[in-house]
């Protein structure tokens, strides 16, 4: 185990370097004298990665706002829509997965998370607005690009109606990663030679899934964090833009559209530190509940 | 390669593919098709009333500028299918074909190049693709769609390619003193013949989402040259009025995508 963790820290290691040299050559964008040529470039490049270093991401060009402040008014409204997606991704994902993993329950749900899968975010977005105004009638945000300032604890029905559009947007695109995890994770468990053994050993069909079968399809779910955050964090830059939700995401996608380089590699940087954090957090949570012969 | 007979679940996914494959032909008809298919031409205005719905005159209804929303969506299409085939193109070279090659470079070069992609891996493709564009400008979407889809398919391809480097055939073929260009020629022979088309498949799909929610966001198509994306972001004003504004371009872009997933013999719920 800790053999596995020493070498997913190194991987998450380089990672993270990785994404630091990737956001300092953005950030160094901001720099004007990076446009004097490669020299002048490199050398921005390297005065932006010292002030990453010193935790200083420059100043935004359009406001002359602190980066980082910025970020830290955005990013927490992100990070709340990504966790409370994740609530209902495995709230809708694993019945999804556990129920329609296999048999005829599976062909049966088959045609209808393919055409699930296949809808853009932002249909399925524009859809759920259009379905709560008219059948719920509750009020849809309207214009694009207006920062709401959304709380995550919604103080009162208002707030909650304007919260759940986006949450529940976000949600069902980490659904669709989260059940695929799980079905994958049931359909290895169930060839498993073991399952034959236990049964010979005298244990209950019952007994087997819930002390040996569950965990495996849990270590399933976990290896796959990496990408069910990957996949909530896409559906947020998405769910932010049609619902008007002030996030870091939109605030990324203004940012580029004015060339904002300041603004947009802190945001870059945190997006994917934070996927790759997961997925180094969710191998290593996998490692010890998946069976010995399926561990990395 | 092997006579062993099918399962059913293995004919039940080789039937969804070429449903995939027919349904991806038709539309391929339907875009090439499209100026003589549509009865009015792309971004015609006052072809019928303001905002009209569905009606045996204007099957699909007409928009706020009273354009043939049918016309409409056909062009749409025809101009999402042409912007996605190059970016298809750019994914298959610079993310399948590249990580395939790259996982046979001698390891101290192979490993930094599979962290580097990674890191673009554990991005949002969109993301990547609207920091591309803000990077150069709108005339590079489809390349920028490419690229950003291909970290994905070059990490698929990389990975893929060290399981078959520690494969069987690959440990006989060393033993007997085959060379690693040999053996990188015949794999390479035998990844394309085996996969290319699903791998294609995969990245239209892939870059059809991506090109479709550039153009949603403003980053994409600029008018006349509407694509279903930048149609259906014209309709978000008028939705709850207008419901037909957006839902058929939207249903027009969930087809493409749906039949480019079957044809790539996609799970439910796998990523493109």
């Amino acid at each position: 185990m800790l053999r596995f963790a020493m070498r997913e820290a190194g991987k998450l290691g380089l990672g993270l370097g990785g994404a630091v040299l990737l956001a300092a050559a953005i950030a160094a964008l901001a720099d004007p004298r990076a446009a004097a040529g490669v020299w002048a470039f490199l050398a921005a490049w390297g005065r932006a990665l010292n002030g990453f270093l010193h935790m200083d991401f420059g100043r935004s060009t359009m406001t002359g706002s602190d980066a980082l402040a910025e970020l830290g008014a955005h990013l927490p409204l992100t990070l709340g829509l990504v966790l409370e997606g994740f609530g209902v991704a495995l709230l809708v994902g694993i019945p999804v997965g556990v129920l329609f993993g296999s048999g005829p329950a599976r062909r049966a749900a088959a045609p209808l998370v393919q055409v699930v899968s296949a809808t853009p975010i932002f249909c399925a977005g524009l859809a759920l607005a259009y379905l709560a105004a008219t059948v719920l009638h509750w009020p849809v945000p309207r214009g694009t690009g207006v920062a709401t300032g959304l709380v995550l604890a919604p103080r009162n029905g208002a707030e909650l109606q304007a919260l759940l559009l986006p949450v529940l947007t976000v949600g069902l695109a980490g659904a669709a990663a989260a059940q695929l995890a799980l079905r994958r994770a049931g359909a290895e468990g169930a060839g498993q030679p073991w399952r034959v053994q236990l049964r010979r050993m005298g244990l209950a069909p019952f007994e087997i899934e819930i002390v040996y079968g569950v965990p495996q399809i849990l270590a399933g779910l976990l290896a796959n964090l990496g990408d069910v955050m990957l996949a909530l964090f896409s559906a947020a830059a998405v769910a932010e833009w049609v619902f008007n939700y002030a996030g870091a995401a939109d605030l990324f996608v203004k940012s580029v559209a004015l060339h904002d380089w300041a603004i947009v590699a802190p945001i870059l940087l945190s997006f994917a530190s934070l996927t790759m954090a997961a997925a180094f957090v969710g191998r290593c949570a996998a490692y010890p509940l998946a069976a010995p012969e399926a561990q990395p | 390669m092997s006579g062993a007979p099918r399962t059913s679940g293995q004919s039940l996914q080789a039937l969804l593919q070429i449903v995939g494959w027919v349904g991806l032909g038709l539309i391929a008809v339907a875009v090439s098709l499209s100026d003589f298919l549509a009865s009015a031409p792309a971004d015609a205005t006052a072809i019928g009333p303001l905002l009209m719905p569905p009606s045996a005159d204007f099957r699909f209804g007409t928009d706020i500028l009273g354009r043939d929303m049918l016309s409409e969506t056909l062009h749409g299409l025809s101009t999402t299918v042409r912007g996605a085939l190059p970016a298809t193109i750019v994914t298959l070279f610079a993310g399948a074909l590249f990580g395939f090659v790259a996982a046979r470079l001698p390891r101290a070069l192979a490993l930094p190049l599979r962290t580097l992609i990674g890191v673009a891996a554990s991005l949002p493709a969109l993301l990547l693709a609207v920091l591309a564009i803000g990077l150069s400008s709108r005339d590079w979407v489809s390349l920028a769609a490419g690229l950003s889809a291909a970290p994905f398919a070059f990490a698929r391809a990389f990975d893929r390619a060290q399981m078959q480097e520690r494969a069987p055939h690959a440990e006989y073929a060393r033993a007997t003193g085959i060379s690693a260009s040999t053996l990188l020629r015949r794999d390479l022979v035998y990844e394309f013949t085996d996969t290319l088309l699903s791998s294609a498949a995969r990245a239209l799909a892939a870059v059809s989402i991506i090109l479709s929610t550039l153009s949603f966001l403003g980053f994409g198509a600029v008018p006349p040259h509407r694509d279903l994306g930048l149609m259906i972001a014209a309709s978000k004003t008028y939705l709850l009025h207008a419901w037909w504004t957006g839902a058929f371009p939207a249903l027009a872009l969930t087809v493409l995508i749906l039949f480019a997933r079957l044809a790539a013999g996609l799970h439910e719920g796998e990523r493109a």
